[in-house]
């Protein structure tokens, strides 16, 4: 996996002019106009072992891309590279170029706290505060100073828990633990965390995977929404949820992205072949 | 088990055989599971049982010295000894033998009479004084007072004093043995709870010893030890753990910090002997000092308890902080720290009580020592629990002996009391999540 | 929170601070170190002067004889202490070297006597005994037992062994370690004497004292001598449980503690009071206080304080030290270190 990009195979179209799965090269349109954060030969290590080799990709505005592939095959690794979320492990690496708004996230010029509060993040494992409902959505809006007053943060906490279809259940208890939360809750509730702060590019890590159909549906009618005016990156492992509310749509596969491209298109027509096998279902 | 069948349906299953196996190791894990429980068990009942022991034997020893003797005496306030002039340096020892020898006339002989007054406290004068001195209405009239018996009548009255050994082999004398129970006929004779022991400093007369100076000695101590080891501690705690660059610079400070945890403690009395008083100039026999001396000790308890603590916050609850934006700093205030806290404070306890416990450091800064005064700051001479216990331990008057386990109870009550502190405040934190 | 703590952490160590450069410039309390033999005689006439007076009551601290004078000779001003115990006399060295502290004038006292007793659970049967008995039952080299002058490491494990007269009980004295004032004086008293009572060793003492040393200085291994601690009350309590163990510690552990046990006549003399008193008992040893004359009158109290020391009623034959198992200095030599405190008599030299 550590080979550089020169020695890989070259494209080899099969019979009926698709990939073939020994090719590693991305096939599909990795860029594209007016993108909101730019990906350039991105390399993730941790340690020695690699786990992101050579990916570029383009997020836009106002569009959702998800991204698929099998367990262990780096969406979360690159998800958590676009806010630096990887600084956090030690033994994390990363190289290449990320650029936000054509400036690079990973030089000095950024502040890395500021990108966070940018590009929020939503992450797999559902992970609430030690502190009651209220101080979990409260606690971003509070040390970003967003509001001024007891009011408007009552509103904010409202607002961010309701987006995230979470009101109905919490709201005579804003004052106990979010760790009490059951699973779903919980992952509610750090979508709801996360939308508070108000972030401009929101990545989210199988924000669902906890959920039933109907929190689903609230979330997924939330990212639709979000949509209109910011940028969003999903993980997640059901493709029907990929299609629903993603426009593009990114195959990863042993840490090389296999495969970008309209949702539509890569779901109906994959042109690599390890694509293919993954939403048939014969692999992953 | 690695025998598997391929079926057609290409599913992979296990023989019945597997129910069977399991069975047939169940008992075998149970039982070794029983024997694990009954080991456990076991080692704490023996914890327990040496524990009782300890605190039967401390205990039993101790507890009479909560009772002290005294003897009702009819005193006059005799005008001609109390002049206004001199109410504060007057006779008061006449006084009292004036009193005592009144109500044995035929006592006669210098020697006689030595042995009579011997039967009460030098401390009564001093009782009698005060009382004179808070009221001098009292300069005239005859008062019945219980004043303060000498140690050796405690003692008998006490039963530690055999009455059948010969009367050579006896600290007190047939003669006295007599008066004692004239005493005793008479309704003068008896005991109550000993309150000097709770008011007085220290004394060479054990009736009038009491541990009041190594407690405030103790507590000041503690005090500067807690105000500067607590937040140096946590501070480099938080430091070492959350912020450091690991290099070969913090791992040195990182095995020192471990070896200095093990360094014998008199090592850190011969250092604060050399830094605060030769150099510093602090003065000696003081809490401040102690605590000083003592901080050095406690330090790497509390960092080492403290990165502990730190460490074990889920990194999950640090990436959500990051996640939305939190610096690392405002991380660590408002997520890990008090997350930690609770631990961090287990180790401060643990610390402080190993201080409060702590003699052979202060011994080279001069904490050893006979302070009678009750110290009321930080740099009056002052003793600690710990070295009172010892230096009473030291002392030949018999009666120190009951003393001796009567501070060792208080020792271990102020023990249990900063305990149950550390459980109650660690509940009260682990109740805010 | 943190904020809070360390506010408050700052505003102790201001005051203290504050409270530490008045408590420098000025010390208004005596302070006292040294022996261990002495202290309990000085705290209780420490304790006196503070109550009888409106002085604070002196600081007393155990540091032993040694250490005391170490602490005393460091130095002129009040971060030193004013007055050292000591259960031996000053040595020339340690006064030179106070001399070379300037510690120039130091008035020596001598306060009484302590004898060291070599005792037994009153269980058990008295024992008289001799020095050259508990020589050679203590020594880790003695005298051949076949004659000729050399030594062979102690054979004897009981009494009887030693001495023919004595009773046939195994060997076991508890002692105080080496570190210990009473262990040098029972060395010097006991050891050394026994010793000598072989012409032999005796001569040694001239021609070749380091081995001399070797032989009169050097205590058992094996067992037979058990150190027990500074803790004499300790030694007291192990007596009463074995009745077959001595032991050796100060007197004023026998005087306190007569009904457990009793004191071995040495050489004949029982160790009573008269019998230390007036010098018949062989194993007492004097005791000192010193003074920094320079101290005198800088620290409130001093005076005082030497006035209530050397009164009758503290040293006296009916004195309260006498109470506490110290031996009094017969009349004569009391008036005469009375005299010399009055004075502020300083001591030139010692031999
Ligand atoms: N902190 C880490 N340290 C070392 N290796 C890691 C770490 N986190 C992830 N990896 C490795 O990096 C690779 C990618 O992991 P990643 O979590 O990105 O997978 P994923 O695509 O999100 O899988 P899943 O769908 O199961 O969540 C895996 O091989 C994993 O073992
Ligand atoms: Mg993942």
């Amino acid at each position: 996996m550590t080979e550089p990009q020169s020695l890989k195979p070259k494209l080899k179209p099969t019979a009926d002019g698709r990939v073939s799965r020994d090719n590693r090269q991305t096939v599909g349109d990795q860029f594209i106009d007016n993108p909101r954060m730019t990906c350039r030969d991105v390399n993730v290590y941790y340690a020695d072992k690699q786990a992101i080799n050579n990916v570029s990709l383009d997020i836009g505005s106002n569009e959702v891309i998800s991204m698929i592939g099998p367990s262990g095959c780096g969406k979360s690794t690159f998800l958590r590279c676009l806010n630096r979320m990887n600084d956090t492990i030690d033994t994390c690496r990363v190289t290449g170029e990320i650029k936000m708004d054509g400036h690079n996230i990973y030089s000095n010029e950024i502040d890395v706290v500021a990108l966070r509060a940018q590009v929020g993040i939503v992450f797999q494992k559902p992970n609430p505060f030690p502190k009651s409902i209220y101080e979990n959505i409260a606690y971003g809006p509070r040390i970003h100073g967003l509001v001024e007053n007891k009011t408007e943060m009552d509103e904010i906490v409202e607002t961010s828990i309701k987006r995230a279809g979470l009101w109905e259940e919490v709201k005579d208890r804003l004052d106990q633990p979010g760790t009490g939360l059951s699973g779903g809750q919980q992952q509610r509730l750090c979508i709801a965390r996360t939308i508070a702060v108000g972030p401009e590019v929101i990545l989210m890590d199988e924000p669902c995977s906890a959920l039933d159909p109907i929190a689903t549906a609230i979330i997924e009618d939330l990212i639709d929404e979000l949509r209109q005016h910011f940028s969003i990156a999903i993980v997640t492992h059901s493709m029907q949820q990929a299609s629903r509310v993603s426009q593009r749509t990114a195959y990863f596969h042993l840490g090389d992205l296999i495969e970008v491209g309209p949702t539509s298109r890569i779901f109906t027509s994959p042109r690599h072949e390890l694509t293919e096998d993954y939403i048939t279902g014969r692999f992953g | 088990m690695n025998r598997k069948i391929e079926t057609e349906s290409d599913v992979v299953i296990y023989p019945k055989k597997t129910m069977d196996i399991v069975k047939r190791g169940l008992a075998r894990r149970y039982r070794s599971e029983r024997r694990f429980k009954f080991l456990g068990l076991s080692a704490i009942v023996a914890s327990l049982v040496f524990l009782t022991l300890l605190f039967a034997s401390i205990i039993g020893n101790g507890y009479t010295a909560f009772w002290q003797t005294f003897i009702r005496l009819d005193i006059y306030f005799d005008p001609h000894i109390l002049t206004k002039d001199n109410l504060s340096r007057a006779n008061y020892p006449g006084l009292v033998k004036s009193s005592l020898h009144s109500l044995f006339p035929d006592v006669s002989g210098r020697r006689n009479l030595r042995a009579l007054d011997g039967l009460v406290s030098k401390g009564a004068a001093f009782e009698l004084r005060k009382m004179v001195l808070n009221d001098p209405e009292l300069i005239g009239t005859t008062q019945s007072i219980w004043v303060t018996a000498d140690d050796d009548l405690d003692m008998l009255v006490k039963g530690h004093i055999d009455r059948s050994v010969p009367e050579i082999a006896r600290r007190i004398s047939n003669l006295q043995l007599s008066w004692i129970d004239t005493l005793s006929d008479q309704g003068r004779i008896r005991k109550q709870f000993n309150t000097a022991f709770f008011t007085n400093g220290d004394s060479r007369e054990p009736e009038l010893a009491g541990i009041r100076g190594a407690a405030v000695g103790s507590f000041y101590t503690l005090i500067v030890t807690l105000l500067l080891s607590f937040p140096i501690g946590v501070a480099s705690a938080v430091y070492l753990e959350e912020f450091a660059p690991k290099n070969r610079l913090t791992d040195i400070i990182e095995v020192n910090i471990n070896n200095l945890a093990a360094v014998p403690s008199i090592v850190f009395g011969l250092l604060g002997l050399a830094v605060f008083l030769n150099f510093a100039g602090l003065p000696r026999s003081a809490p401040l000092v102690g605590g000083l001396v003592l901080t050095l000790m406690t330090l790497p308890t509390i960092i080492i308890s403290g990165r502990a603590a730190l460490k074990s916050v889920p990194p999950s609850i640090r990436e959500g902080a990051l996640g939305i934006g939190a610096s690392k700093t405002q991380m660590v205030m408002h997520h890990v720290l008090p997350l930690a806290l609770p631990g961090m404070l287990t180790g401060t306890i643990i610390g402080m009580a190993q201080a409060l416990g702590e003699t052979a450091p202060l011994l080279m800064i001069g904490m050893v020592a006979f302070i009678v005064d009750v110290p009321g700051g930080f740099t009056d001479p002052s003793t600690v629990l710990p070295v009172q216990i010892f230096l009473w331990a030291d002392s030949p008057e018999r009666a120190f002996v009951e003393r001796t386990s009567a501070a060792i109870i208080v020792l271990l009550g102020f023990l249990i009391v900063m305990n149950a502190t550390a459980v109650f405040l660690r509940k009260r934190f682990e109740r805010r999540w | 929170m943190f904020k809070k703590v360390a506010i408050v952490a700052a505003g102790v160590f201001l005051l203290t601070s504050a409270q530490m450069t008045s408590a420098q410039s000025a010390r208004d309390y005596i302070s006292i170190v040294g022996s261990s033999t002495v202290y309990p005689f000085a705290t209780v006439v420490a304790e006196q002067f503070g109550k009888t007076t409106d002085y604070k009551t002196p600081k007393i601290e155990s540091t032993g004889s040694g250490g005391g004078y170490k602490l005393f000779c460091a130095g002129v001003g009040v971060e030193h202490p004013d007055i050292t115990n000591a259960s031996r006399r000053i040595k020339s060295t340690e006064l030179e070297q106070c001399q070379a502290n300037g510690v120039q004038d130091v008035v020596e006292v001598k306060i009484g006597y302590d004898g060291i007793v070599f005792a037994n659970s009153t269980k058990a049967d008295s024992m008289n005994i001799s020095r050259k008995d508990i020589f050679l039952a203590l020594a880790k080299e003695v005298p051949d037992p076949n004659g000729g002058e050399n030594t062979v490491p102690n054979p004897y494990k009981t009494w009887k062994d030693v001495n023919e007269s004595l009773p046939d009980k195994k060997i076991e004295v508890l002692g105080p370690p080496p570190t210990s004032g009473t262990r040098d004086a029972f060395v010097e008293m006991v050891m050394e004497e026994g010793g000598n009572s072989f012409d032999w060793i005796k001569a040694l003492s001239k021609s070749d004292s380091s081995k001399y040393k070797a032989i009169a200085h050097t205590v058992r291994e094996d067992g037979a001598y058990i150190e027990a601690g500074e803790n004499d009350n300790l030694i007291v309590q192990k007596l009463d449980s074995n009745p077959d163990a001595f032991g050796i510690f100060g007197f004023s552990f026998l005087d306190q503690n007569t009904d457990k046990i009793q004191g071995a006549p040495i050489d004949g003399v029982e160790p009573t009071f008269d019998a230390i008193a007036d010098g018949s008992y062989p194993v007492s040893r004097p005791l000192y206080f010193y003074v920094k004359k320079a101290h005198v009158d800088v620290i409130p109290g001093m005076k005082e304080y030497l006035n209530e020391f050397t009164s009758e009623m503290a040293w006296g034959p009916d004195g309260y030290l006498v109470d506490k198992g110290m031996i009094p200095m017969p009349d004569a030599e009391r008036n005469q270190f009375g005299a010399d405190v009055k004075d502020l008599k300083t001591l030139e030299s010692v031999d």
